[in-house]
C-alpha cells in the first residue's frame, strides 16, 4: 500500500516536470533574434585556451577574434591589406624602413585611445625585443624600431617585402593584463563573456573608428556534433552554421535556409615523411601522385565540392598560384605501376596512413585514397589518432609513414605556406628536404622587388610538385548555412569569419 | 559509528587510488598539453617557455603530491585551457549533470521495478518471447540514435524543447528540467531494460522459493505474495544495481549531452582528455570516485532498510 502511493507521488512529480518544461519554454526564436539585431552562430569546437590574441594560435580561435582585433593594417576580404589602427603606411628603401602613421581617436573595447605606447608594446612583445622568445619568429628581422609622435620608423635587418603582411599583428592596450580571459583590443566587436564548452558573446562596439558593425551582438554557440547542428538550425535555436559538410547542406529546406561556398583556403594533402623508406625515392612518391585522383576524392567523400591543388598553394593566394602544377600528375595507375616497378616495388608495400579522428573530412579522404592505392598494389592501413597525440607524434617528432591534414596560413604571405619545407624549417614535419629548394627560399625572403619575389615563390612550389613533396589533394569548400534573411556574408582568403558586414535583411 | 568510518576510508583511499592512477596514465600516454595549447605554430623555444611556465618539467612524483596538497587545501588548481580555476569551471556543469542523473534515476526507478514486477505474468507464455526481444532490443539500440530520433521528434517535430537551446538552470529551472528530462529518458531506456531484467530473474528465482509454496498453498493470493514478500526480498539486488547504475551514469553521458547540447560533466571530461588539461581530469575522476562510492554506500543504507538481515550487529 505504501509503496503504491510513493509510486503515484514519484509518477505525478515526473508529470508535474515535463508540464513545467513545455509551459516555461521561453526559447530565443529567429523572430525575437531579428527584433533585437542579434544573431546566434554555431562553433564547431570551443576557442582553444587563452584569448590573448599573441598567445592563441588555433585558428578556429583566430577566425572568430578576427572580429575583436586589428593590426596597423588589415585583411580585406580581396586579399588586399589596408591602414587599420595606422591611417597612413609608406613602405621605403625597397622593403627595409616601414613609416606608419598611428590613426587619430582609435578606442578600445575598455574606452582608452590608442596611443604610441601600445602600438610599441604590442609589436614589441610579439617580436621579442624585450629579450624574450619572439612570439611570432619572423619579426625577428625587425632591427630598429623608432616613434616619434604619431609616426612609427620600422627599420628591418634586410629588406622584406612580406613584412607588412605581419602588421596584422593584434594591438592591445599596454597596462592591461587579462587578456586570457577578458581581452580587449580595437575591432568592431568587443568581447563580452565566454561560457566555456557552450558560448562566446561578442557585442557591437558603438565607439569603433571605421564602418560600424550592422548587428547589435552576436552569440557564438559551441556544438561538436554534426546532426545537432541541423537540428539547431532547423530548431530556430542558430543562425548560422560555417564548415558544413555537403550531406547536411543538402538536409537543408530552401524555405528557411540558404547555403554560401567559399574555400576554407587551406592545402589539404597525403603528407609523406620523406625522411622514411619507401617514401625517401622520389619515384615512389611520384607513383603515389600517379595513383591518386584528386577528383575522385573530391566527388566520392565531399559531393563535388573542393578545389584540386598540385602544390602547397591555394587560389586565394591568386598572385602567387600557379593552376598550371595542379594536373601536373594526371590519374594514370599504369604509370604509377611502372615508377614503382622502377624503384624496386612491383608488387607494390604496405604503408600507414595516419589520420586525426576529430577531423571527419581527413578521415573520409583516407579511406577513399586507401581504395585507389589498392589499384597499384599499395595497402594502405589506416591508423585513427586523437588531436593531441596527432600533434605529438606526427607534427613534432614526425613518428608517421603518411598523414592527411590541411595547412592554412595565418597571414596573407606565401611564406607561410612555404616556409615549413625548407630544410632549417623547425616546422617542417614532412622530412623534405632539397638544396634547390633551400636555395631559392634564401633568394625568396631577401628579393628585391615583389615581383621577383613572387616568382620565385612560383618556383618553389614547382620544386614540391616535380618532386612529389607531397600527394596534394583539394582546398576544401567551406559551405556556410544561414538563415533566409540574414545577409553580407564575404569570405576571406584566410580563415577569417567576418562578423561585422552580417545583417537582418528585413 | 565504525560503519561511517569504515565508509569513509574507502572514500579517501578510493579517491587516492583514483587520482594516483590518472597521473600515472597521463605519463603513459603521448600527448603533451603545452604542445596541444600551441597547436601548429609551436616552434621549439615557445614549447620549452610554456613547458616551464606550467611545471611540466618537474619529476611526476612532485607534480602529483603538489597537486595532492593542493586539493586537500580545496585549491582544485587552473584549467590548462580555460585559465580559470576548475572549480569554476565544474561547479556549473556539475549542477546539471546532477539533475539530469535524478531526473533519470526517477525515470528508472518508477518505470522499472513495477515493470519488472508486471512482466512476471507474462512468465511461461508466448508473449514472453516478445518482451525478451523488446528488452533486447532497449539495451541494443545505439544511445547517439535514439538521441538524435527523439531530439528531431519532441525537439524539431514537436517542438517540446530546442535542440541546442540549453535554458538555464538558474533563470529557468523549469524549462531546463524538461529539455533535461528528454535527455534523460535516452540515457534511461537501456538502463531500464538492463534492471527489468535483473529484477525478473531474482523475482522468479524468489517465487520457486520454499516460503512462497509454503504461503501460496495456505490459500495466499498469488499476486499478494509477489506484492507484499517476495517484492521486498527481491529489491535488495535491485537496489544494489540502480546503485551502480546511478555510478556510471555521469560519465556515460557524454553522448546524450553532446546530442542534446547540454554543458555538463560527460562533455568535460572527453574534452578535458583530449586536450590533456590535466587538472580539469584530475579533478574530475575524483569527484567521480567520489560519487561512486557515494552511490554505493546508499544503496547499502536503502538495502539495510529493506532488510533488516542485513544490518550491522543486527539480528534478523
Amino acid at each position: 500500500m505504501k509503496k503504491r502511493i510513493l509510486a503515484i507521488f514519484l509518477v505525478l512529480g515526473m508529470m508535474l516536470t515535463l508540464l513545467a518544461g513545455c509551459g516555461g519554454k521561453k526559447a530565443t526564436g529567429p523572430e525575437k533574434r531579428k527584433e533585437a539585431n542579434e544573431i546566434t552562430v554555431c562553433l564547431p569546437q570551443d576557442l582553444d585556451n587563452s584569448l590573448d590574441p599573441h598567445k592563441s594560435v588555433a585558428a578556429g580561435t583566430e577566425e572568430v577574434m578576427f572580429n575583436v582585433f586589428e593590426g596597423l593594417v588589415k585583411p580585406t576580404s580581396d586579399g588586399d591589406l589596408v591602414p587599420a589602427v595606422a591611417s597612413d603606411v609608406r613602405v621605403e628603401n625597397g622593403g627595409l624602413t616601414y613609416v606608419f602613421t598611428l590613426r587619430q581617436g582609435v578606442k578600445f573595447h575598455n574606452g582608452d585611445t590608442v596611443d604610441m605606447q601600445d602600438v610599441l608594446f604590442s609589436i614589441g612583445r610579439c617580436a621579442g625585443l624585450d629579450g624574450s622568445d619572439p612570439l611570432i619568429p619572423a619579426l625577428s628581422v625587425i632591427s630598429d624600431m623608432k616613434a616619434e609622435g604619431d609616426v612609427l620608423t620600422i627599420t628591418l635587418t634586410q629588406p622584406n617585402l612580406e613584412f607588412l603582411a605581419y602588421m596584422t599583428l593584434e594591438i592591445i592596450p599596454a597596462d592591461y593584463d587579462k587578456q586570457d580571459t577578458e581581452p580587449v583590443g580595437t575591432g568592431p566587436f568587443k568581447f563580452v563573456s565566454r561560457k566555456a564548452q557552450d558560448s562566446i558573446v561578442l557585442e557591437r562596439f558603438d565607439d569603433y573608428w571605421g564602418t560600424p558593425a550592422k548587428l547589435d551582438k552576436v552569440t557564438l554557440k559551441i556544438i561538436e556534433k554534426d546532426e545537432s547542428r541541423i537540428q539547431g538550425l532547423q530548431s530556430g535555436a542558430l543562425d548560422m552554421v560555417f564548415h558544413m559538410t555537403s550531406t547536411q547542406a543538402m538536409q537543408l529546406s530552401e524555405k528557411d535556409f540558404h547555403v554560401e561556398e567559399g574555400s576554407m583556403n587551406l592545402v589539404q594533402a597525403l603528407y609523406l615523411n620523406n625522411a622514411v623508406k619507401p617514401f625517401d625515392d622520389v619515384r615512389v612518391r611520384q607513383a603515389l601522385c600517379y595513383a591518386v585522383d584528386k577528383q575522385g576524392i573530391i566527388d566520392l567523400a565531399f559531393d563535388g565540392y573542393g578545389t584540386p591543388l598540385g602544390t602547397s598553394m591555394f587560389p586565394s593566394f591568386a598572385k602567387y598560384y600557379d593552376e598550371s602544377l595542379t594536373d601536373y600528375y594526371p590519374h594514370d595507375v599504369a604509370k604509377a605501376r611502372e615508377l614503382l616497378t622502377q624503384a624496386g616495388y612491383p608488387d607494390g608495400f604496405e604503408m600507414t596512413i595516419t589520420v586525426p579522428s576529430n577531423y571527419q573530412q581527413h578521415v573520409d579522404t583516407a579511406q577513399v585514397i586507401a581504395d585507389q592505392l589498392r589499384e597499384v598494389g599499395i595497402t594502405a592501413k589506416l591508423v585513427p589518432v586523437e588531436w593531441a597525440t596527432w600533434l605529438d607524434e606526427v607534427y613534432k617528432k614526425s613518428e608517421f609513414e603518411s598523414t592527411i591534414t590541411g595547412l592554412t596560413s595565418d597571414n596573407m604571405t606565401a611564406r607561410k605556406l612555404l616556409e615549413r619545407f625548407d630544410t632549417q624549417s623547425s616546422k617542417n614535419f614532412t622530412k623534405y628536404s632539397d638544396a634547390a629548394y633551400d636555395e631559392l627560399f634564401a633568394k625568396a625572403i631577401s628579393a628585391a622587388d615583389d615581383a621577383e619575389q613572387v616568382e620565385i615563390y612560383r618556383q618553389m612550389e614547382r620544386n614540391l610538385t616535380e618532386n612529389a613533396a607531397n600527394v596534394y589533394i583539394q582546398d576544401m569548400a567551406d559551405l556556410v548555412a544561414m538563415r533566409n534573411g540574414l545577409e553580407g556574408l564575404t569570405f576571406y582568403p584566410l580563415y577569417a569569419l567576418d562578423l561585422s558586414a552580417l545583417y537582418w535583411d528585413n | 559509528m565504525k560503519y561511517a568510518l569504515k565508509r569513509i576510508l574507502t572514500l579517501l583511499l578510493t579517491m587516492l587510488l583514483v587520482s594516483f592512477l590518472t597521473f600515472a596514465a597521463f605519463e603513459l600516454i603521448s600527448g603533451d598539453p603545452a604542445q596541444t595549447i600551441l597547436g601548429t605554430e609551436a616552434t621549439p623555444e615557445l614549447l620549452a617557455a610554456l613547458r616551464e611556465e606550467m611545471g611540466l618539467n618537474r619529476p611526476f612524483l612532485t607534480r602529483y603530491i603538489s597537486w595532492l596538497a593542493g586539493f586537500f587545501s580545496g585549491n582544485l588548481g587552473i584549467s590548462y585551457r580555460y585559465r580559470i580555476p576548475v572549480w569554476e569551471l565544474i561547479a556549473p556543469k556539475l549542477e546539471v549533470t546532477f539533475w539530469m542523473c535524478v531526473v533519470s534515476f526517477v525515470l528508472i526507478t518508477v518505470i522499472s521495478i513495477p515493470l519488472a514486477v508486471w512482466s512476471y505474468r507474462f512468465v511461461g507464455g508466448p508473449l514472453d518471447f516478445v518482451r525478451t526481444a523488446f528488452n533486447q532490443l532497449c539495451m541494443a539500440v545505439p544511445t547517439f540514435f535514439v538521441g538524435i530520433l527523439m531530439s528531431w521528434l519532441f525537439g524539431i517535430v514537436l517542438r517540446l524543447f530546442v535542440p541546442g537551446d540549453f535554458p538555464d538552470l538558474h533563470t529557468d529551472f523549469g524549462a531546463a528540467l524538461g529539455h533535461l528530462f528528454f535527455a534523460a529518458v535516452c540515457l534511461s531506456i537501456p538502463r531500464i531494460a538492463m534492471t527489468v531484467r535483473m529484477m525478473r530473474s531474482t523475482v522468479i528465482g524468489e517465487m520457486q522459493k520454499a516460503y512462497v509454496r509454503t504461503a501460496i498453498s495456505r490459500g495466499n493470493d498469488r499476486r499478494a505474495v509477489l506484492e507484499r514478500h517476495v517484492l521486498k526480498n527481491s529489491l535488495t539486488s535491485a537496489v544494489t544495481f540502480l546503485g551502480q547504475t546511478m555510478a556510471e551514469l555521469v560519465g556515460g553521458s557524454v553522448v546524450v549531452e553532446q546530442v542534446f547540447g547540454i554543458p555538463g560533466l560527460g562533455r568535460l571530461l572527453v574534452a578535458s582528455i583530449s586536450t590533456r588539461d590535466y587538472p580539469v581530469v584530475e579533478a574530475l575522476v575524483v569527484i567521480l570516485a567520489f560519487w561512486v562510492v557515494l552511490a554505493g554506500t546508499v544503496a547499502d543504507l536503502v538495502n539495510q532498510q529493506i532488510d533488516p538481515r542485513l544490518r550491522l550487529g543486527g539480528d534478523a
